[in-house]
């Protein structure tokens, strides 16, 4: 296996690691903002990054145009953002819930398998900067889902009146509801620059299938933020819409990677 | 090493809690806070005593000193005289006060004990680790503790802490007012957060005030007797309202506590589909304390409105407690040990337990 690989499967099980540690430490009520789950997250980050570069080495050329390349560098831009956002949004907990996401990214990257890239052409900074900006939008949307799925379980044990270990550490719906509006928000800015980019790259969007569900995605999260913007709908349903909406970006990936 | 040899043959700590002693008798016992620093430095003078702390809260009064006299018995005693001489009880008082009587392990161990919250009326309760530490800080710059109690007060604050972040003693709300204030700060940043008590029942009015001490912004006070209301609000620092008028603010606020004497729902599922609309959806915390119910159930299927009844956080406070309760042998292992470690008891052993005189 190669080095790249062996640190993105140290990378893998450190974040395995973090889950285990976070579900351990909550089960036995002993979760006081573990710092062993950031340090954790920190070194499986410093991982991930040891892997792009490495990577980066092996294909010569930024390593974002296979499936399991684009799948990593996401997983990479979700954990950057994890903690670009976790504290400022006080989202405590966001890394148990990011965990399990990063890990089944760069599981699924395994599972595909890293290819050799085509002969390397010539550089065009734009492209790269319009690809990179795209994948860390859908980061973005993949927080925003994360911080969905942590809404609706905060939402659900509110509901039900089940006060119990998980309810203590999730932070306040109102303040998940915010940051979901913000995660969807920095991602929707993110992807149209990477797509104003394409405009001044003079793509052609019928012929690049990428640029097509790069607008489509873009669409659909431009309907979710106008929803939540103008309280169209109530914050449980655009929870349901940010976690849902994922699967449009993630699908993607695949359609335009295997077309 | 000599210090734990010291501090296991000469401490001492006699006391009254609100489980020995009554509170009428405790009130006339209890140190003043201007009086302490002089309280630490009249036990220190009390022949054959070297160091002291007092501990004086609403719920316990504790001497915790180290003396040179011959056994802790001769401690004890003087302690007892100081505490009859120190507050003039009558001779019959002096003969029925019951106190307890610990020294070297047992001592310790009952500090461990107290600063964990676990000899607290709320089991758990983190508000006594705050004041044996003041108290600590009052002898210490009084200069009445020195190696032995300094070393014991450090030990007990790392033994709390330990306790505190090893366990789960603290979590959970073993109070219906506790609970109010852990949903709203669930529901709600509590800073942002505007309360409205329909009613001003005694239950409604506990959970209000514990929501405003957490730092709830601002309140309004709505009662059939708008005379109650405005003295209520006054004392809250809140706004009064007449009773035909709080429907309309409903959707200004973030937690309704609602416990009025009405022999009906009076609040409705309609009323509060209406105010979420005009809520822009932001979450709206009930707290129903009212029996019969003031808040049809129906309410809570409504998105982004959470209801509690009475029964739902009593049942809350009571898992609470039982929680709390679940956790008490791991916090007492934990105690024993530290004492172990820091020497009050061999490997194994066993310091007695609570003597009562």
């Amino acid at each position: 296996m190669p080095a790249s690989q062996q640190l993105l499967l140290a990378a893998t099980l450190i974040f395995v690691g973090a889950l285990v540690q976070a579900l351990l430490a909550l089960k036995a009520g002993a979760w006081k903002q573990a710092r062993a789950q950031f340090v954790l997250m920190a070194l499986g980050f410093a991982l991930q990054t040891g892997f792009i570069y490495l990577r980066g080495e092996e294909v010569r050329q930024c390593p974002i145009r296979s499936l399991p390349d684009i799948l990593v560098f996401i997983a990479w831009s979700i954990v950057l953002l994890y903690f670009l956002v976790g504290p400022a949004f006080r989202l405590s907990l966001l890394g148990v819930f990011t965990s399990p996401l990063v890990t089944l990214m760069q599981g699924m990257a395994f599972l595909s398998g890293f290819a050799s890239y085509p002969p390397k052409g010539p550089i065009n900074a734009l492209v790269e900067l319009h690809i990179a900006l795209a994948l860390i939008s859908y980061a973005a949307f993949a927080l925003a889902c994360i911080t969905g799925v942590m809404y609706l379980v905060q939402e659900r044990m509110l509901k039900r009146h089940q006060i119990g270990g998980l309810f203590y550490q999730l932070p306040p719906i109102q303040g998940l509801a915010h940051a979901i509006q913000r995660m969807v928000r920095l991602g929707l800015l993110l992807l149209s620059i990477a797509l104003g980019i394409s405009f001044a790259l003079h793509l052609p969007m019928t012929k690049t299938g990428h640029v097509v569900f790069a607008w489509i995605v873009w669409g659909l999260y431009a309907v979710i933020s106008l929803l939540m913007w103008k309280h169209f709908t109530s914050p449980r349903r655009t929870a349901w819409l940010a976690v849902i909406g994922f699967i449009l970006p993630f699908i993607s990936l695949w359609i335009v990677t295997h077309a | 090493m000599p210090e734990p040899t010291d501090i296991r043959s000469g401490l001492v700590c006699v006391g009254l809690n609100y489980k020995t002693t009554p509170v009428e008798v405790r009130e006339r016992l209890a140190f003043p806070e201007a009086q302490v620093p002089a309280a630490v430095q009249q036990v220190r003078g009390l022949p054959g005593f070297e160091e002291s702390v007092v501990l004086s809260t609403c719920n316990r009064v504790e001497l915790y000193a180290t003396h040179a006299l011959p056994s802790g018995k001769d401690g004890h005693a003087a302690l007892r005289e100081y505490l009859i001489d120190r507050f003039e009880l009558q001779p019959e008082h002096a003969e029925a006060l019951v106190l307890y009587n610990l020294d070297s392990a047992e001592a310790a161990r009952h500090l461990f004990r107290v600063v964990s919250g676990l000899d607290s009326m709320v089991l758990g309760e983190t508000e006594i680790f705050g004041q044996v530490k003041a108290a600590y800080k009052v002898a210490l710059d009084t200069g009445t503790t020195s190696r032995a109690l300094n070393k014991l007060f450090q030990q007990a604050f790392t033994v709390g802490k330990k306790v505190r972040n090893e366990t789960t003693i603290q979590r959970g709300s073993t109070s219906v007012g506790s609970v109010a204030v852990d949903l709203a700060e669930k529901v709600h940043d509590l800073k942002e957060c505007r309360v409205m008590l329909v009613g001003a029942g005694e239950m409604s009015r506990t959970c209000a005030q514990s929501l405003l001490s957490r730092g709830a912004k601002s309140i309004i006070v709505s009662n059939r007797s708008y005379d109650k209301a405005v003295e209520l609000a006054t004392e809250m620092k809140g706004r009064a309202m007449k009773f035909d008028e709080w429907e309309h603010s409903l959707h200004e606020v973030d937690v309704i506590i609602s416990s009025t004497s009405a022999p009906h729902f009076v609040i409705r599922p309609e009323q509060i589909d209406q105010v979420m609309r005009k809520r822009r959806w932001e979450p709206l915390l009930i707290i129903d304390i009212a029996v019969p119910r003031d808040v049809d159930p129906a309410v809570n299927n409504i998105e982004g409105v959470y209801l509690y009844d009475i029964d739902a956080l009593q049942a809350i406070a009571d898992e609470g407690r039982r929680e709390r309760e679940r956790q008490l042998a791991s916090c007492e292992r934990i105690i024993e040990d530290q004492l172990e470690k820091y020497g009050f008891l061999k490997p194994g052993g066993n310091g007695g337990g609570l003597k009562l005189a």
